[in-house]
């Protein structure tokens, strides 16, 4: 019954199909002849329950891509790294031999490593709630009825478009210490250059370039702000309330799906963020050992541990303590926000 | 503007009273000039970008910082293609961002789908280790993943772009969820009852609906590939690298120096594709953001 009705859903995807799609779902729904049929005079009747088996079979179609990818290049590397930071391997010494937590005993014996973390744990609390709040005024500022809107957004989402990389060359020269525009902007006032690429400036300047990517989070800000019904506000303003006040008791409730979701990604993308590296002076492997103190954070430790010392098993066990902690901070805010964020995910709820 | 965006101003109805008017233009001076501030600052860094790749070297060490070049030096952009192979490394981080962008742009939206629409049991725990796998930091399956790739023999390839194409990125099925998850049920409703297969209904009637989702997922995960460096790095030899790495370890003197005025040029011409694919993609972006759904 219901498997005559799967290999329709499994022949329509065209390009969209991988062959690891088909693979998964055609385990237990083999094609039969009559299972080709028109559909519309079938499916009508169609009873609930032949449904919903039919929604669970198209579910493990659907995500079967993501399942597939996520074990062999997520689930399978890390096991291996796990494995790794259990052992001394450097990649190149045959010689190399398990070691059981050795590497984490030492790891939490390095002052570096505390340093390090406690850097990447400052970044973060400074970075995302900074990027949050100005992405979200300019959403605001954005979102008001004046001219030349559009245009507005487009100039203030640019700088959100631009790659690492991009970002990373464009700061250099930025704060460059003889031709930079910073220091221009200093000498104007009579201030003498600073050396903003080193200690103790380094850190501001990767602080910089985080806001200056502030865009992202107006952009996708300002789609929640839309999706405010502008009823709501409407009924707000009747009934005498502030500005500030439907801001803040109508919009930010709407909008709390999405600054959770700006929180979460925020806070691991200032982890391992590889700005320190691509502001550096020599932005190789090998010179992410000269990157300035105040820049060196944890991930900056890890990756010089990996390719400047060549300290794999290290580096792995490095790596594993970071993505527990990770784990345990996400956990702790959503388990903070459970009560305060405001889902309507599902629009036909609310008819 | 296209007609699609909401009109300026029926949303906010003009005050009643002079005091009121006065208030509201004095604000609006305000807002303004708060805006065009900040659109500037935002700008600069672009701006000061092109001048330094304007420069000659020796105006560069000048102090007091001269704010625009004496004299434009417009072949630091034609020298910037020939101190490195700068066309060489900008065809393989576009053979590598398009393979990426593709792929992984229809594979999310294809598991999105899946999660926004779809039911089955171990669904929530399937969705909360995507959400889990979003918070992994990418440096941790990097490196591993580079020793089992080297193993397959795909290093120096553009194979675990591929890979990482098809696999879909959890990020991206987010965004594709939460957009498919905000459609009207009477959609799908109907091209059930029509007979529509669910791999149907997701290539004919949300696919199409969603392409403002699918520019935004393409423009992303472009700049993603596009602008990373630490991949490749790994991945990639000397000649098949990206224009990332080159840009990050060239324009060196012999000596090692880095010669900023080509290099400012060579990140302009670095920087411009981005910003132009997100031009071009963005009209449908700004635009569909008001005209999504049925409403």
């Amino acid at each position: 019954m219901t498997a005559e009705q799967i290999p329709e859903a499994v022949r329509r995807p065209r390009t969209a199909a991988r062959p690891g799609t088909e693979r998964t779902t055609s385990a237990g729904t083999t094609p039969t002849p009559n299972s080709i049929r028109t559909g519309a005079s079938r499916s009508t009747d169609l009873p609930r329950g032949s449904m919903t088996v039919r929604r669970r079979r198209a579910f493990y179609m659907f995500t079967s891509p993501w399942i597939i990818g996520f074990a062999l290049l997520t689930v399978g590397p890390m096991a291996y790294a796990l494995w790794l930071s259990f052992t001394t391997f450097d990649g190149i010494s045959p010689r190399w031999r398990y070691v059981g937590l050795g590497n984490y005993r030492e790891l939490l014996s390095d002052p570096v490593t505390w340093d390090s973390l406690g850097r990447a744990g400052v970044f973060a609390l400074t970075s995302v709630p900074l990027s949050i709040v100005a992405g979200l005024a300019l959403a605001v500022l954005v979102n008001r009825p004046i001219k030349a809107r559009g245009l507005f957004r487009t100039l203030l989402y640019l700088p959100a478009v631009v790659p690492p990389v991009g970002a990373g060359l464009i700061f250099k020269q930025l704060f460059n210490r003889d031709s930079g525009a910073a220091n221009g902007v200093l000498h104007v006032f009579g201030i003498d250059a600073l050396a903003w690429l080193d200690d103790p400036y380094a850190r501001y300047v990767i602080l910089m370039a985080v806001l200056w990517g502030a865009g992202n989070v107006m952009i996708i800000s300002l789609a929640g702000l839309q999706d405010v019904p502008r009823e709501l506000h409407e009924a707000a303003r009747i009934d005498g309330a502030s500005a500030w006040r439907t801001f803040r008791s109508i919009t930010v409730p709407l909008l709390s799906p999405v600054l959770l979701f700006q929180v979460v990604t925020g806070m691991i993308a200032s982890v391992q963020t590889i700005m320190p590296l691509l502001i550096a002076p020599v932005p190789t492997p090998a010179g992410v050992t000269a990157i300035p103190q105040t820049n060196y954070m944890y991930m900056m430790h890890v990756f010089a541990q990996y390719f400047a010392m060549g300290r794999y098993g290290y580096a792995s066990a490095l790596l594993w303590v970071l993505f527990v902690l990770i784990l345990i901070v996400t956990g702790i805010v959503f388990k903070a926000t459970s009560g305060v964020v405001f889902y309507n995910v599902d629009p036909e709820a609310k008819k | 503007m296209t007609p699609t965006t909401l009109p300026p101003k029926s949303s906010h109805p003009t005050a009643p009273t002079p005091p009121a008017g006065v208030r509201i233009r004095v604000n609006r001076l305000v807002l303004y000039t708060v805006l065009v501030a900040i659109t500037g600052l935002m700008l600069g860094p672009f701006g000061w970008l092109i001048v330094t790749g304007l420069k000659t070297t020796p105006e560069l060490a000048a102090s007091p910082v001269h704010w625009l070049p004496d004299r434009i030096q417009w072949h630091n952009f034609a020298d910037a293609f020939t101190q490195i192979d700068f066309l060489g490394y900008a065809r393989n981080s576009l053979i590598i961002a398009l393979i990426y962008a593709t792929l992984v742009t229809l594979s999310s939206a294809w598991v999105g789908f899946g999660f926004a629409r779809l039911n089955a049991p171990g669904k929530k725990a399937l969705f909360g280790v995507l959400l889990g796998s979003m918070m992994l930091p990418q440096m941790i399956t990097l490196f591993p993943t580079y020793l089992i790739f080297a193993k397959l023999g795909m290093v120096d390839t553009y194979w675990p772009w591929v890979l990482w194409g098809l696999a879909g990125a959890p990020y991206l099925v987010f965004l594709f969820r939460q957009f498919f998850a905000g459609m009207p049920r009477e959609l799908e409703e109907a091209a059930i009852v029509d007979g529509c297969g669910y791999a149907g209904i997701f290539w004919r009637i949300f696919l199409p609906q969603s392409w403002p989702v699918l520019a935004a997922s393409f423009v992303i995960a472009f700049t993603w590939s596009w602008g990373d460096f630490i991949a490749p790095m790994l991945l990639l030899s000397n000649d098949r690298t990206t224009l990332s790495v080159a840009l990050m370890t060239s324009y060196v003197t012999p000596g090692g120096l880095p010669v900023n005025n080509l290099l400012a040029a060579g990140s302009v011409m670095y920087v411009v594709p981005i910003l132009l694919i997100f031009l071009v993609a963005q009209r449908g972006f700004v635009a569909g953001m008001s005209t999504t759904g049925l409403k």
